[in-house]
């Protein structure tokens, strides 16, 4: 039985980030470990160059392309560790946080918090940078609410500030209702499928967004209101509506079972016909909220209406 | 959608007797440019070619033939046959589908006493799950048809108006039963939830493995819902 660790560090300046994280690195190679950096360009600069030689034996992938979208990041920490099972995996996971919207702001705390859960038996040590020096308090308070241990001067020590991770899923799944103002059509039966999916592509073309990035919705719709069919209560309904800097797609259904906050943010372990629905929505959309409550089960894809 | 078999190419234009093919059209126009296509160039290489199909399709498939292919000249001379459905395959549930064998091997062996190299049939099959009494028989004369026209030498193309995409997955689970290499052209495929991916996948797992099911002429928005998903295997591959 392996047990993972998920650390984070404050740091204040590109000096003490290149000492910290690259003392943690160097260490991990020594042990045999396998070093994983998901960064900001600017940050894998320093690395590489804090680690010299050392940095040719670690894989480096920038957080453009780890967190496009941001549950990526956990693909990106499965695929790596999957090429060396039983090597236990460095990983350094940190991204240009100050970019994200405020609904992508929301889901990277339930993906912070779920991390502790999802990769609780795997053989990893995460570490989460944050950036004390430019980010807001409430950004900062994400890393103090969701790492067990707190990295100071090259030393660990146990983070006072931790919340228990499902609570604080369960805290972060409260149900937003669709504004009165938007477009809402009834998908109750499965017919009505490739209609939404029509609606989403016409009205995501009316917004002048970019196809590639509405294809990817009208995919996400078509998942999730399948889901909703199959496992959720009638009616199904679609909402679509423009929420700030966001376009979002509002799949309700009656469904009053509290769904498992921890459903879709892996994969399906082996190949089936189902179990992907709110895993590929999550790999489709730039966030996702999940939550239940008395007027049903509510699924909201969110894509940007700007360019990041 | 167009279903090959075994052959490297599931070309309507380049087929290797015996082939077994099936096409899903979303429009007449559609089905017109398959059927023509497959009529034409089996008039040209001396088959007899049957076409089953209703008069009003007929009419379209005959206006659509290739320039030099005169299907008028063809129709009088006996090479090109037009029969509607119920001529072709009868208005009431065959005893058994033995007896459809039997009628088929008929048909063709009329063809070279006709004087014709072979026979080529081009068949509307929508109606097929109705006579034969569920798709679950279609799937069985799928499969029997299969190994038969690779035993006699006839090549065919079952047309499948799109309203009944959904027999595309038992199509390929049927052909999968007989055939190990399966070429299916998805160049006209919009769109696929993971769902129906997941399944396409299952049918290659369930291949041996020397046996393939070639994706051809993929589309973006399916490659990517492919790559995402993480469905791959050895033997779904993608060309090009």
């Amino acid at each position: 039985m392996t047990t993972a660790t998920h650390s984070t560090l404050f740091y204040d300046g590109p000096r003490q980030y290149a000492d910290e994280v690259g003392g943690v690195l160097r260490d991990a190679l020594l042990r045999g470990h396998r070093g994983l950096v998901m960064a900001p360009a600017r940050r894998v600069d320093a690395l590489r160059s804090a680690l010299g030689r050392d940095a040719d034996e670690v894989t480096f992938v920038e957080d453009t392309v780890a967190y496009a979208p941001q549950w990526n990041v956990y693909r990106v920490l499965l695929d790596f560790a999957a090429k060396a099972k039983g090597v236990r995996t460095c990983a350094i996971a940190e991204q240009t946080l100050s970019a994200r919207t405020p609904a992508e702001v929301l889901d990277y705390q339930r993906l912070e918090a779920a991390i502790n859960l999802v990769f609780a038996d795997h053989d990893v040590d995460l570490l989460c940078p944050y950036d004390a020096g430019t980010l807001p308090s409430h950004l900062l308070d994400i890393g103090r609410h969701t790492h067990d241990a707190l990295r100071t001067g090259g030393a660990m020590s146990q983070n006072a500030g931790y919340d228990e991770p499902m609570a604080m899923l369960a805290g972060l799944s409260a149900v937003v209702a669709a504004p009165r103002d938007s477009i809402t059509v009834d998908c109750s039966s499965p017919a009505d499928v490739s209609t939404a999916r029509r609606m989403v592509r016409d009205l995501g073309a009316d917004l002048r967004l970019d196809p590639d990035v509405v294809a990817d919705m009208a995919l996400a719709v078509t998942e999730v209101l399948t889901n909703a069919l199959l496992h959720g209560g009638p009616p199904a309904m679609l909402h679509i509506y423009e929420s700030g800097p966001t376009w979002v797609c509002h799949v309700q259904d009656s469904g009053r079972d509290a769904l498992d906050p921890l459903v879709g943010l892996l994969p399906p372990a082996m190949p089936s016909d189902h179990g992907y629905g709110l895993w590929l929505a999550r790999q489709l959309c730039s966030a996702v909220d999940v939550g239940t409550d008395d007027s049903g089960t509510h699924v909201r894809l969110h894509i940007r209406t700007t360019a990041a | 959608m167009t279903v090959g078999t075994e052959y490297e190419v599931a070309s309507l234009d380049a087929l290797e007797p015996g082939t077994h093919l099936c096409a899903f059209h979303r429009s007449l126009g559609q089905l017109s440019r398959i059927a023509s296509t497959f009529i034409g160039h089996g008039l040209a290489a001396g088959d007899r070619v049957l076409y089953v199909t209703s008069d009003e399709h007929a009419e379209a498939v005959l206006r659509a033939m290739p320039g030099h292919v005169h299907a008028g000249d063809a129709i009088s001379a006996g090479q090109l046959l037009v029969r509607s459905f119920s001529e072709a395959y009868g208005t009431r549930r065959p005893d058994g589908l033995g007896a459809v064998a039997v009628g088929f091997r008929a048909a063709a062996a009329q063809s070279r006493k006709d004087g014709f190299r072979g026979l080529r049939v081009a068949a509307q099959v929508d109606n097929l799950a109705p006579l034969l009494g569920s798709p679950e028989e279609v799937l069985t004369w799928e499969r029997m048809s299969t190994a038969l026209q690779r035993e006699i030498g006839v090549s065919s193309v079952c047309l499948y108006s799109h309203d009944h995409r959904d027999e595309l997955l038992p199509v390929l689970q049927a052909r999968a039963a007989v055939t190990h290499r399966i070429h299916v052209d998805i160049e006209d495929l919009t769109f696929a939830d993971v769902g129906s991916l997941a399944r396409i996948r299952a049918v290659a797992a369930s291949l041996p493995e020397n046996g393939a099911l070639i994706l051809r002429r993929v589309p973006d928005a399916i490659r990517r819902t492919l790559s995402l998903s993480g469905l791959h295997h050895e033997r779904l591959r993608l060309e090009p």
